[in-house]
């Protein structure tokens, strides 16, 4: 017995000392020595989180939606069921309510350093709740996509976020009910954030590969579709906005342009250190691209000229 | 037409693959066998151009890969891409039109289902169902009778008859030899990154047995069952 109790406590251990090897092979495998990764985060976090709050009143109930977003991931059913079959039902809880907590745990120490405590408590509460679910991420129901038609991005993107498609709907509602024109292009913004997100990860070579295609040629067709169907999403948003605020038709005018380019920059960033994933160089441009969006003029004829030399041995 | 001329691939220091020189004609079946980790399926991806490696490869049609259907030994399927958007991908890819999917599903595949939760079998059925509806003049099938039903099993190898009908070039690789025997014109043996024979169809009784001795030898007395 006092072999199995001991060994109930080693494991939870070990897959926390595990998870921060991984955690540094990740960092040095994308270039960063890891303690300046931690050190960079610790800085990055509050800095975001300030200029969050700072930006718009909303911010606390996205503070949470964020926190909670970062850990419904870690909910998914086969890695819980992984989990349960290493450690058992007890370590399997054990390790999920820690890996939520230190998840959440910058989160909620920065909203109760705001004594924003309710929010605070609600995240805590939450996200150990969340823990003891699964959610079964390959459920066989095909959500019904308008993308059907030029897989693979935007089918496959629009079923995994559709429900954050309702929510900048909804957010461009509240946006006209509350005569708030800074929220609907919040809500627009969001839309192209999330189409961005589609072209974060390399695909399979296979899937550059049967293109018979140019390099050129094939960052162009991606560019087309991906401006065509980002355009469609975020279109509800700029017809109510045009409709209630016509007076600002130049800024929403402004707002689509600005969307497309991050956009375009996203994928010509995607396939520059392609089949490698976005690196630390990308990710530095993407960051003063946003907080200087005209260096995006320069950077996407840049990345493209990259993105073509990358992809040129697949498709010559 | 497909010939390749000194092709060499190392990973590393590791030499996987020795000056391959051999010709694929049109209209033919080519197999390819060899023991696992004997260099087939990177020979099979350096053809295609899905890795780098030294040496020529010179197609009828140029360049080759906008010409060639490659069946990967486990084709990787996105999670959210029902069967039909997998075709319609495939097919988009060549600028090929294809409006009548439905009907030209010939393994009955449930093309309105995520692809990523098929079975294996369904898997590789699907991945050739693409390749086919691509209307390739070549093609490359690595292991493609793996993991299929019996009765996908025939009609894959009369899928490779009526290539070979239609003036194909179709290069294979399978671990089972019957298979091979059934549809190729000629087959390669490949080892240690070589090919150390080749052989057409009216000495593929001697290299099967010469594979079984070569590969069998005393392995089963070693077991100490008999």
């Amino acid at each position: 017995m006092a072999n199995r109790s001991s060994a109930a406590k080693i494991p939870v251990k070990e897959y926390f000392d595990l998870q921060y090897k991984m955690t540094n092979r990740k960092l040095e495998e994308a270039g960063i020595r890891p303690l300046l990764g931690y050190l960079v985060l610790a800085l990055i976090f509050p800095a975001f989180s300030y200029y969050l709050f700072y930006k718009t009143e909303f911010a606390e109930p996205i503070y949470v939606v964020v926190g909670l977003t970062l850990v419904g991931k870690l909910s998914e059913i086969r890695r819980n069921d992984f989990l349960k079959l290493c450690f058992g039902n007890n370590g399997r809880n054990k390790i999920r309510i820690i890996e939520n907590l230190i998840m959440v745990l910058p989160f909620i120490i920065f909203l109760s350093c705001r004594f924003m405590l309710l929010s605070a408590l609600t995240l805590t509460v939450a996200a150990t709740l969340l823990s003891l679910l699964n959610f079964r991420a390959t459920f066989n129901f095909v959500i019904p996509t308008p993308f059907h038609k030029r897989p693979f991005e935007f089918p496959m993107g629009f079923r995994n976020t559709f429900f954050l498609f309702l929510g900048a709907y909804g957010l461009t509602c509240i946006a006209v009910s509350a005569d708030n024109f800074n929220l609907g292009i919040f809500a627009m913004l969001l839309v192209f954030a999330v189409a961005m997100s589609y072209f974060n990860k390399p695909e399979n070579e296979y899937f550059v590969w049967i293109y018979g295609l140019t390099a050129r040629w094939f960052l162009l067709e991606k560019i087309k579709t991906a401006i065509l169907y980002s355009t469609i999403l975020a279109l509800p948003v700029a017809i109510i906005l045009g409709i209630y605020y016509p007076q600002n038709l130049a800024a929403i005018v402004a707002f689509l342009l600005i969307g497309w380019a991050f956009l375009t920059f996203m994928i010509v960033s995607k396939y520059a250190s392609y089949p490698d994933e976005l690196n630390i160089t990308q990710s530095v441009f993407l960051a003063l691209s946003i907080s200087f969006p005209p260096m995006l003029i320069a950077l996407i004829p840049y990345l493209f000229h990259k993105s073509e030399k990358r992809l040129s041995s697949l498709l010559p | 037409m497909i010939e390749v001329r000194n092709l060499s691939k190392k990973y590393g220091s590791k030499e996987v693959l020795k000056n391959i020189n051999v010709k694929f004609d049109k209209g033919k079946v080519y197999g390819i066998v060899g023991e696992n980790g004997a260099g087939k399926t990177t020979l099979l991806r350096c053809i295609a151009g899905l890795e780098s490696c030294d040496g020529e490869i010179i197609s009828g049609l140029q360049p080759l890969k906008n010409h060639l259907g490659l069946l990967l030994t486990e084709p990787f399927f996105f999670s959210k891409i029902t069967g039909m958007e997998y075709i319609r991908l495939l097919c988009n890819a060549r600028n090929i039109k294809n409006d009548d999917i439905g009907s030209r599903n010939i393994f009955d595949l449930p093309l309105d289902q995520y692809a990523s939760v098929y079975s294996t079998g369904m898997k590789k059925k699907l991945a050739i169902t693409a390749i086919l509806l691509q209307r390739n003049e070549y093609f490359i099938l690595d292991e493609p009778f793996n993991g299929v039903d019996i009765q996908s099993n025939i009609l894959i190898t009369e899928i490779i008859h009526k290539l070979r009908e239609l003036n194909k070039t179709v290069i294979l690789s399978s671990h089972v030899f019957s298979t091979l025997s059934d549809t190729c014109d000629e087959i390669h043996m490949l080892s240690n990154g070589e090919f150390i024979e080749s052989v057409t169809k009216e000495n593929f009784q001697a290299l099967e047995a010469k594979m079984r001795k070569v590969m069998i030898g005393d392995k089963i007395e070693k077991l100490g069952m008999i």
